[in-house]
């Protein structure tokens, strides 16, 4: 156990929780100010991850890709193509109801990683795509890291200046008048369904992006990324417990869940070999639990929304 | 008020982590990447049981280095990139491992490896990691694998059927990174040798009938029909459907359907036309001496991957004593240790070959699982039979080049 090796660590996890927190505040987006329950996020993230992949890899036999454009072209693309995609699903199922919404979104992730599965010509099918660049990368192993993570971190921080200023505008406060309720919205004349449809299309575009920059940390993508348990549920769990409505609060779910679900690990590495295996269970066990505890003891997550004027009713 | 009460908890977990055991001077640590949850969760304790065993031995058998302990560190790494660079960063800066056996599925291999353990100059051999694009790592000589690449396996089978006699087949084969690899490299193999392939589509797993898809590949007019699947799943229903309705005559498969649940659920009786290639032990005495222990600890000796698991460790052992725990040296001596020539050494013995190290002698690892001659890429080349059924298990009828 040294310093340089904790220090290491940190970065790594601090990378993750980069990654994560994006992905949390393009749900916040979604969820927190609009309402919209899309269970599918690990659809959108892999979209991102591979149109920024086939964009930017070194070329290959059998797939599409091996462009070798710029990083940013690549994460811009990553963005783009998310969007693309979420505007026809959010125009056709965003007419349902919340849960209704929430079983298309299942459905759809489940569709797209099935194609990038199965559709070997434009992915790599389950072998994936690989020979993607990552910037810094031939630095030595510490250095690298943290000029990755200073790039995420600055990406983290712009997306959330954004979205923040975007939510304390006029445009915000529509949302929310949408998601609380509806009619009274469109008895305003606002457009529900264009404004939601806004509020999906923006988020997954963030999804997408937190997907482009996993795959040029691991510098490959496989289908075994676009997990449900790690890409949907876990970003879930973090927007919960942060506090959904508030973009600090996501950003802070998504490090609060990290951390334990990555330090959880070093800590049942101390019981007995015997156990060894089945304690590793112990982490999902410890998140399902954690859930359990903050939406009996407090519901509105660790960062509740803010109220302008009158009192939380929620 | 709350913000400070969630920092104190997670500051209180991060430093119960950090008070980690002390390490003693010489004690050298293992880290083990198996995919305890996830989708090979079934796969994973016997093949994490096979490294524990060579770590044992080693143990055992005089310890590592100078009267060290090697001590092995499991992680989980769920099958998944996300998991895989989790447990790989920690083992690597919490644990301060040298080497690491795992991760256990191709996806995670290639994640963990570019993001972590090539940067930081680990060793990383791969017990059951497939895919072909494990061997166009730019790795630095540091990734490693005890089992030869999909390719392989798909490439013999494909000359041994046209020695065979065989130029028309109808392929079926699971849509994952091993049944779709090893169909891939089977086409190319298959059509470059002037063979026709008269059907070629894959399935998704779990479905309670392929009639209609059997169909489709049995109108082509193949009589033969090539399955890669595993026939403890969804092989066994393709086989048993196909059987039922006459679609194929002869039926060949590749080490994942050579299962006896197979024979014992479809009767030998009924699969006189079933041929399975399949890897084998050419030091067979080795892997002898792996089963008997691996019984020993009440393991099930037919689990897959867990000869490879045994050896990947055991190799990693014998890289760490040849180069002296210098980390830097690992990947020239883990190739010294492997490769002829040298004084072969079998599975289980460790203190013979910890003696000869010593001595300045060169040694070759035969392991359980293969000779394990190591090529540029760091892949093994595999050593395949052709088996048909006998009674209730199976009988080797050719060898496969």
């Amino acid at each position: 156990m040294d310093l340089l090796g904790l220090a290491n660590y940190a970065v790594f996890m601090a990378i993750l929780i980069g990654i994560y927190a994006l992905l949390a505040l393009g749900l916040n987006i979604q969820w927190g100010f609009t309402g919209l329950f899309n269970a599918g996020i690990a659809g959108f993230f892999a979209i991102g991850a591979y149109a920024s992949a086939i964009l930017t890899s070194l070329p290959a036999s059998g797939r599409l890709g091996g462009y070798e454009l710029p990083l940013v072209v690549g994460w811009l693309a990553s963005m783009v193509a998310a969007a693309a995609i979420a505007w026809p699903i959010g125009k056709i199922c965003l007419r349902f109801r919340s849960d209704y919404l929430a079983i298309a979104t299942i459905g759809i992730a489940e569709i797209i990683r099935l194609v990038i599965r199965t559709e070997g010509w434009l992915t790599g099918g389950v072998r994936g795509v690989t020979g993607i660049p990552r910037p810094f990368g031939d630095l030595d192993y510490m250095p690298s890291q943290v000029a990755y993570l200073a790039i995420v971190a600055t990406l983290v921080l712009i997306a959330y200046l954004l979205v923040e200023r975007q939510v304390k505008a006029p445009w915000g406060r529509m949302m929310r008048a949408i998601r609380d309720n509806e009619l009274a919205a469109a008895a305003m004349g606002k457009q529900v369904e264009a404004r939601r449809l806004q509020a999906f299309v923006f988020g997954s575009a963030l999804m997408g992006l937190a997907g482009a920059l996993f795959v040029h940390f691991n510098r490959s993508v496989t289908p075994e990324a676009i997990d449900p348990m790690i890409a949907t549920f876990l970003i879930w769990i973090m927007l919960i417990l942060g506090g959904s409505g508030n973009n600090r609060g996501a950003i802070l779910g998504a490090a609060v869940i990290w951390i334990i679900w990555s330090v959880s690990e070093l800590l049942t590495d101390r019981l007995p070999t015997e156990v060894a295996v089945q304690a590793k269970y112990a982490r999902v066990f410890i998140i399902g639990l954690t859930l359990q505890l903050v939406l009996r003891f407090r519901p509105e997550g660790i960062l509740p929304e803010r109220q302008a004027g009158s009192p939380p009713h929620r | 008020m709350k913000k400070r009460t969630v920092a104190a908890v997670v500051g209180a977990v991060l430093g119960a982590a950090v008070v980690a055991t002390p390490a003693h001077a010489q004690d050298v640590k293992l880290g083990l990447m198996a995919a305890i949850s996830g989708p090979i969760a079934a796969l994973a304790p016997p093949m994490a049981a096979a490294s524990r065993l060579a770590v044992t031995h080693v143990n055992e058998q005089g310890g590592i280095l100078k009267g060290g302990k090697l001590e092995a560190v499991l992680g989980d790494s769920a099958c998944n990139p996300q998991n895989a660079t989790d447990v790989a960063t920690k083992a690597v800066n919490i644990d301060r491992v040298i080497a690491v056996v795992g991760p256990a599925c191709s996806g995670a291999v290639l994640a963990s490896a570019n993001s972590v353990t090539i940067p930081a100059g680990v060793l990383m051999i791969t017990p059951s990691g497939t895919s072909p694009e494990i061997t166009k790592l730019k790795d630095k000589d540091l990734v490693y694998r005890t089992l030869p690449s999909d390719d392989y396996q798909g490439r013999a089978l494909a000359r041994t059927l046209k020695a065979r006699g065989i130029s028309k087949v109808a392929v079926a084969y699971l849509n994952n990174d091993y049944g779709k690899g090893l169909a891939e490299s089977f086409k190319a193999e298959f059509e470059a040798n002037g063979g026709t392939l008269a059907g070629y589509s894959g399935h998704e797993e779990g479905k309670a009938s392929y009639r209609s898809e059997l169909a489709t590949l049995a109108r082509g007019g193949a009589d033969t029909l090539v399955i890669f699947d595993y026939g403890d799943g969804t092989g066994l229903s393709i086989l048993r459907q196909s059987l039922e309705n006459n679609f194929f005559k002869t039926f060949v498969g590749a080490d994942g359907m050579k299962s006896e649940g197979l024979v014992k659920a479809i009767g030998a009786a009924n699969l006189g036309g079933f041929f399975v290639s399949a890897p084998v032990g050419e030091a067979s005495a080795s892997l002898d001496n792996f089963n008997k222990a691996f019984k020993a600890a009440g393991e099930n000796i037919d689990a897959v991957f867990a000869t490879t698991s045994y050896d990947a460790a055991f190799l990693a052992a014998l890289a760490i004593e040849k180069a002296g725990g210098d980390k830097a040296k690992l990947a020239e001596s883990l190739r010294a240790v492997a490769s002829a020539p040298g004084e072969p050494i079998l599975a289980g013995e460790w203190a013979k070959a910890k003696k000869l190290i010593a001595e300045g002698k060169d040694i070759d690892y035969k392991g359980a699982g293969g000779d394990h001659e190591f090529d540029a890429a760091g892949d093994v080349p595999g050593n395949y039979a052709f088996f048909k059924v006998s009674g209730t298990g199976y009988e080797s009828i050719a060898d496969m080049k």
